[in-house]
């Protein structure tokens, strides 16, 4: 990796750490649901610099942050783990076998989906053990992730039009390649 | 596009909330009164006016029960017990009322429905597989003859001419409380509802979407939790009553004792396993099941058809009879004998 | 690896995804709303009073008085049973384990009931007679 690619990835890690940092802040009427902004930063992350700087900067925020909010290696913490991986994978794969089918927003969903889907494999296979329970969240989470992936998926958009209009502008040290 | 997906997003949460104010829903309340479990199911657009209106039902209920109880030291009929023998007893409107529809089942049914069975009946107790001395049952069959029960309307008394003889009020009281209660609920506004008091049951109005109440016939002979039904008949402002030899018995000897006797001998009816009666008033179906199960298969459906009721009998082979006016309305579930 | 196409507006495939999604919320919901033994209850009534409602999947032994004495209901295993009564037929421990309908103790009053979905053993039927 050159040292200007693990700047980048340091740089964003920061940002997604940031985000997810602040939305521990913001009150959730359910204490799992989360807006997940921070994948915000992943697609972003995904759509300039692509999958592997993606993954690295999940797999930073979620030790990183699990770290600063001490949930390293409890439940809350492989939860997040496995969905935050799975969801840059799944974005990561689709962007690379249908590029162009899906705006950030499509993408998003998708992500978002995912990340969920994992974190329900997870907690049934680890933590809770009990189908019923794990089927009647279900619903929840896929209607919950739908809304928030399309919130990010708008987000990293607007970032992605903004940063690639910047860059035409005048490219910075920041984009390379 | 866009239209199309806001309008389904619409149509998907209506779905999900049922968005439909004021619509008519079900309230459905149980208690235990009238020593069995009697439910009250009504449909109204107001939880409230259901609540009261029930909760009305019930009390109608009680009072019936405390009226007609046979088991109650303080009932009108304990008192018309009492005094048999000796003098005519002044009883309320609604005990009159009952002992005389009793009296006109008894005689359409040529005594086979017959509420001066009490002494009889108190021989058999069917918890405990107490059966009758042949002796004592013999003694006490001379004092069952319902005509020996005299009613004057206009003075309000009721009067049983020998001694020893008593009344019991059990095989009609819940179809006569049914009635009453369905009366009371529709007077509070209701318009569509069921009162079940254990078997009997009266329906009145539709279901919320209009159709018919789907009332199940209990499998008089059920082995495990998907046999429980023998039948569904849709019904709307009718009642209907079962009498079956599956609720009360004890078997001795290969011999199955229930709770349906027979009048003229004292001992349990054999020609049918279950009978059902339907007709607008569950004071008749509740007394007519009892009434055609003594009767058999045969004679029963007779009398069915010369009183214009419907009515299912399984026979004690485990056929079904059916009389002709229901066969649009019922799905029999299945036949196991 | 620059990003794939310079057009970000929404595309044919978010159109479809999204609409997909919303129908799979939604009809998951729906299926829940039908499948699942959602918030299945005991109800415990005792002397025509409504004294407990308690989800079934919680090991509880309860204790409700009527007019002959204490009748005692035991709930495991997501079933239900009438452990100890001070009636005489004694018809209501007899019926032992229950996961749906009702266990009735006529003397002593008491009504135990399971309420919710996986108690519509009989969905389309609203009386029983017989």
């Amino acid at each position: 990796m050159e040292s200007q690619d693990k700047y980048r990835v340091a740089l964003l890690s920061s940002y997604a750490l940031a985000l997810h940092g602040f939305e521990t802040l913001i009150p959730s009427p359910i204490p799992w649901l989360r807006l997940g902004l921070s994948n915000i930063v992943t697609l972003v992350t995904l759509y300039q610099y692509g999958m592997k700087p993606a993954l690295m900067v999940t797999l930073i925020r979620v030790v990183l942050g699990s770290l600063f909010l001490g949930t390293f290696l409890g439940p809350a913490f492989f939860l997040s783990l496995g969905g935050g991986l799975a969801g840059a994978f799944s974005m990561g794969i689709v962007i690379t076998l249908f590029p162009g089918l899906f705006s950030p927003l499509g993408l998003s969903l998708i992500g978002a989906l995912f990340h969920n889907t994992a974190q329900l494999f997870i907690a049934y296979l680890f933590f809770i053990q009990r189908i019923d329970a794990i089927i009647l969240v279900a619903p929840v989470l896929i209607a919950a992730g739908t809304l928030t992936g399309a919130i990010n998926g708008i987000a990293a958009r607007y970032l992605v039009i903004e940063i690639q209009k910047a860059d035409r502008e005048s490219p910075s040290p920041m984009t390379g390649t | 596009m866009k239209k199309t997906f806001i309008v389904f997003i619409a149509l998907a949460i209506c779905a999900l909330s049922s968005c439909n104010p004021g619509k008519e829903s079900i309230y459905k309340e149980s208690r235990i009164t009238m020593d069995t479990l009697v439910t009250i199911t009504v449909s109204s657009s107001s939880d409230t006016v259901a609540k009261a209106a029930v909760d009305k039902a019930f009390r109608e209920i009680d009072k019936l029960g405390k009226l007609l109880n046979f088991f109650a030291g303080d009932s009108e009929v304990t008192l018309i017990n009492k005094s048999a023998g000796s003098m005519p007893v002044t009883v309320s409107k609604e005990t009159l009322d009952v002992i005389e529809r009793a009296l006109h089942v008894a005689d359409k049914t040529e005594g086979a429905f017959d509420i001066s069975i009490g002494p009889v009946s108190s021989l058999w107790d069917f918890h405990t597989k107490t059966m009758p001395e042949e002796d004592a049952l013999k003694e006490k069959l001379k004092l069952v003859s319902y005509k020996n029960v005299v009613i004057d309307r206009k003075n309000s008394t009721v009067f049983l001419k020998k001694k020893g003889m008593m009344i019991d009020l059990g095989g009609i009281a819940k179809g006569y409380a049914a009635d009453r209660a369905a009366e009371v609920l529709k007077n509070s506004g209701i318009k569509s509802g069921i009162v079940a008091a254990a078997g009997d049951i009266r329906t009145f109005g539709t279901r919320p979407d209009g159709s018919a109440w789907n009332i199940g016939i209990k499998n008089p002979r059920q082995t495990g939790d998907d046999d429980e039904i023998l039948a569904v008949i849709r019904l709307s402002d009718q009642a209907i009553s079962t009498s079956g030899d599956y609720e009360r018995y004890f078997i001795k000897n290969g011999i199955r004792y229930h709770h349906i006797l027979d009048p003229k001998t004292g001992r349990p009816a054999y020609g049918c396993r279950s009978v059902s009666v339907i007709t607008k008033e569950g004071v008749f179906t509740d007394a007519f099941s009892t009434g055609v199960f003594v009767l058999g298969p045969r004679r029963g459906m007779e009398i069915l058809k010369k009183m214009g009721f419907d009515g299912i009998i399984v026979d004690s082979d485990g056929n079904i009879l059916m009389t002709e006016g229901i066969k649009g309305k019922i799905e029999v579930k299945g036949n196991k004998p | 690896m620059r990003s794939k196409g310079t057009n970000h507006n929404t595309t044919f495939g978010d159109k479809v995804l999204l609409l997909l999604l919303v129908f799979l919320s939604v009809y998951s919901f729906i299926f829940i709303k039908e499948v699942m033994p959602e918030g299945s209850d005991i109800r415990i009534e005792a002397a025509g009073k409504l004294l407990y409602t308690l989800p079934i999947h919680i090991n509880k032994t309860v204790e409700v008085n009527g007019p002959l004495g204490t009748t005692v209901v035991e709930i495991r295993d997501s079933r239900v049973r009438i452990k100890e009564s001070p009636c005489n037929n004694k018809i209501c421990v007899h019926e032992g384990w229950v996961r749906s309908g009702a266990i009735i103790c006529l003397p002593n009053r008491v009504i135990v009931s399971i309420t919710g979905k996986a108690n519509k053993k009989h969905e389309d039927i609203d009386g029983i007679t017989g």
